[in-house]
Formats: structure tokens, sequence, C-alpha cells
């Protein structure tokens, strides 16, 4: 442990040396390194910085003319909905007439198509009434009843109105053909003479009158002069009954 | 003239190491590091944070200087560990120059930043009669820098080298070990002491100033 002078002063000069050596060989170097590093890195950072601010402004701006958009669109499309909704008002005012006509003659034609159903089940139902009661008198049909009948006629021809009683004169007057009597059943000579007796009465004269049979009488008799018909029978009355409750109902 | 024993002779090995070291290591610095690189850059920007904790206005000034110190002192210390060599630092030629270099370090970077009037004269503040206090102060801790250091690895070398003689082979790891750490730590309380010289005779000059100003 003793102080070596030139020990002393050569390692003042190393370290001197050395000091200058470091400086030289690490600390520049290494320091310029760091700060060309950090410069990059600054420069890196102040880019992205600019980038950042330039990409902001850019999405405000973008962000702006979207909500511009949106407004305008907003706006359009409020003013395409007005004139939809005006268009169709529009139209729909312009379709309510032809509507409302071609409704009303629907229902027109649908009253009318069902007045000609019901017609002619009315018909058809009259038709089939007088089958059946057709069918239900010609077994109820007999000589009897047409004596009935004839009897009941000749009341009635004795209170012929007087319309009625020229309508028999002039008929046996325009025609000089005989006045037919038809009946379902041939007449009992009684009856015969009553029916001439009454006719001449009637008529204020002696026509000539003739007597024949027809079966679709079923009961009773016809007694035409000319175009003047008299019908005192069942298929007459039955016919007579089942065109009048068809023109009945048709008028209804 | 100058004699050339074993102590001069490792700083100088310290010296090629570590001027090679440098030279080689710094010839192809890159921006995108390279392992060795960030090694490179960790102790310097280490050292630069350090210096730069204490001083941070003039830290570049000082940097060089005290990380010398630091990096000198951490390798001459372990030089001793390799058998064979001798430790510079075992040295207390060494250790005096070095503690030397210190004392008129703090002076130089004084002077060099405030002036020499300016400087001086912060021996004679607060008193003058101060001024006696202040360079044995000055003195006494260049001393105890040169000897603490000299001590600390002398009786480290010697330790390790009585343990080696008395105890066989791979006892004196362990003692080997301590002397590694206790090498580090010599290395950098000599370079942090004398940081703090450094600072504190530049801010007691620039505390001055400000006083002066308000």
């Amino acid at each position: 442990m003793e102080l070596n002078w030139s020990t002393f002063l050569l390692d003042i000069v190393n370290f001197l040396i050395l000091v200058w050596i470091l400086k030289r060989f690490l600390y520049k170097p290494v320091l310029a390194a760091i700060a060309q590093r950090k410069a990059a890195i600054d420069k890196t950072l102040s880019d992205a910085t600019a980038r950042q601010t330039d990409a902001q402004a850019l999405r405000r701006q973008y962000e702006n003319r979207l909500q511009e958009w949106e407004s305008e669109k907003e706006k359009l499309r409020a003013g395409l909905r007005e004139e939809i909704s005006a268009e169709r008002e529009k139209m729909m005012a312009a379709l309510q007439q032809p509507l409302a006509q071609e409704r009303e003659k629907s229902r027109v034609v649908e009253e009318r198509r069902v007045q000609e159903v019901r017609s002619e089940a009315e018909k058809q139902a009259g038709l089939a009434g007088v089958r059946f009661t057709a069918r239900l008198l010609s077994r109820l049909a007999s000589p009897e009843l047409e004596l009935k009948l004839v009897d009941l006629a000749l009341e009635d021809m004795r209170v012929l109105p007087a319309e009625q009683l020229r309508g028999m004169r002039d008929g046996e007057a325009a025609d000089n053909r005989p006045i037919r009597v038809t009946s379902a059943f041939p007449l009992p000579d009684a009856q015969r003479c009553a029916l001439t007796k009454m006719i001449e009465d009637l008529i204020h004269g002696k026509p000539a009158t003739e007597f024949n049979e027809d079966s679709h009488l079923l009961a009773g008799l016809r007694v035409s002069a000319g175009p003047w018909v008299l019908r005192a029978n069942l298929q007459d009355e039955l016919q007579f009954f089942a065109e009048a409750a068809h023109y009945a109902s048709a008028n209804q | 003239m100058f004699p050339i024993n074993a102590t001069v002779a490792a700083t100088w090995g310290v010296m090629l190491f570590l001027g090679l070291l440098c030279g080689l290591s710094t010839r192809r610095l890159r921006v995108e590091p390279g392992p060795f690189q960030v090694v490179l850059e960790g102790v310097v920007t280490a050292i630069q944070d350090a210096v730069e904790g204490v001083m941070p206005e003039y830290g570049m000034r000082v940097l060089p200087f005290v990380g010398t110190l630091w990096i000198f002192l951490a390798i001459a210390n372990l030089v001793g560990i390799i058998p064979g060599l001798h430790g510079p630092t075992a040295d207390l030629s060494t250790t005096s120059a070095l503690a030397i270099l210190v004392f008129l370090s703090v002076h130089w970077y004084g002077i060099r930043i405030h002036g020499l009037r300016r400087y001086l004269r912060h021996y004679l503040d607060p008193s003058p009669i101060l001024l006696p206090f202040h360079i044995i102060s000055e003195i006494s801790r260049t001393v105890a820098l040169a000897v603490r250091l000299f001590g600390n690895i002398f009786s480290l070398e010697m330790a390790a080298l009585l343990v080696l003689l008395v105890a066989g082979f791979l006892v004196p790891v362990p003692v080997l070990l301590l002397h590694i750490v206790e090498a580090l730590v010599q290395a950098y309380i000599f370079g942090t002491l004398a940081l703090i010289y450094i600072a504190g005779g530049i801010q007691s000059v620039q505390s001055k100033i400000m006083k002066e100003k308000e």
C-alpha cells in the first residue's frame, strides 16, 4: 500500500485517454443512433398525428355530409310520400264514380237475375202445382162433377155482364160456324137443352149449336162463339190460375 | 522515465478491451437495433438517465466523465477475479489518480459553467470563516474516495487469495461471487459520489446566483 507517482500520473493520463475513447467511440455514436431513432419515431408520430388529424377532419366532413344527405333524403322522402298520397287520393276519387256505377250495375244485374230465378222457380212451382192439381182433379173428375159445373156455368151465364154478352153476340154474328159446346164427358140431353136454351136467350136468336167431347178438359165445358170463349172447365181454370199466379209474381 | 508495472499494464488492457469493444460494436449502429446494440444502448441510456436525474441541465457535459468512471471501474474491479491478473483498482495509485481526477473535474466543470471568479466565491459562502472547512472537506472526501475504493477492492482480492490458499477447490466461489457484487457496487458508489460532487460544485453556485437574483 504505497503511492507510486509514475503509476499515479500514468493512470491519470490513461483515464483521460479512456474518457476520450469512450466519448468518441461509445457515447457519441450510441447517443446519435438513439437521437436518430427518436427523431424517426417523432417524425412517425407527428406523421401519424397529422394523419389522425386529417382523418378526423375527413371523418367530421363525411359525417356532416352524411347528415346533410340524411336530412335531404328525409325531405325528399317526405315530399315523395305527400306526392304519392295526393296521387292516391286523386286516383281513388277518380275511381269512385265508375266504381259506384259498376256496383249499381252489378246490383241491378244481380237483382234481375234473382228475380228471374225466383220467377222461373215460381213458374216451375205453379206448373208443378197445376200438374199435381190436374192429376188430382183427373182422378176426381166424373160426369157428376161435370153436371155440377154445367149447372154453375148456367148460373153464371144468366148474370153475364153486358160487355161479355156483347162479345158473345158479336162473335156469333161474325162467325157463321155453329156455337161449339165442348165437354169432357157426353152431356145428357137435359143439360144440352138447358144450354141451348140459355145460349138462345143470351143471343136472342136460334144459333146452330154443336156439342162435342174433349177429355183434356177433365170436367166442365167450354163454349166458343167465334173468338169469344166461355171457359167453365177444370183444365182451363187450372191453366188460368197458373198463369194468373205467374203474372202476379212477375209483377211484384 | 515511467516504469510500467502490472497496474499500468492492467489499465492499458482494460482501455484496449473497452476501446476495441466500443470501436467494433458502434461501427454499424442501425435505427432498428440488434440484441447487442440494445444492450449497448441500454448501458448508455441508463448512464444518461442517472446523470440527467441529478443534473438535468448539464447532464450531457458530465456524462462522458462519469460514464467512463462507471464503466472503467466496473471492468477494472472485475479484472482481479481473473487468476494471474492484477486489478488496477487494488492499487492505491490508481484509485488516488481517479480521486484526484474527480477532485479536479469538480472544479473544472464548476469553472467552465459559472466562471472562475463566481465559482471560487462560493467557497466564501455563507461566511469566509468557513473557507478552511470547505478546503478540508474537499481534501478529505477526495482521500476518502481513493481509500474507500482501494480498501474494498484490495481487501476483496486478499480475502479471495487467502480463502483459495486455505480452503480447497471450489470453496472460494461464493467469495468470488461476493467479489463481483462488491466490485459493481464499489464502481457504482465511486461514480455516483463523483457525480454528486460535480453536481454539488455546480449547484451550490447556482443556488447562490438564484439567491442573489431574489
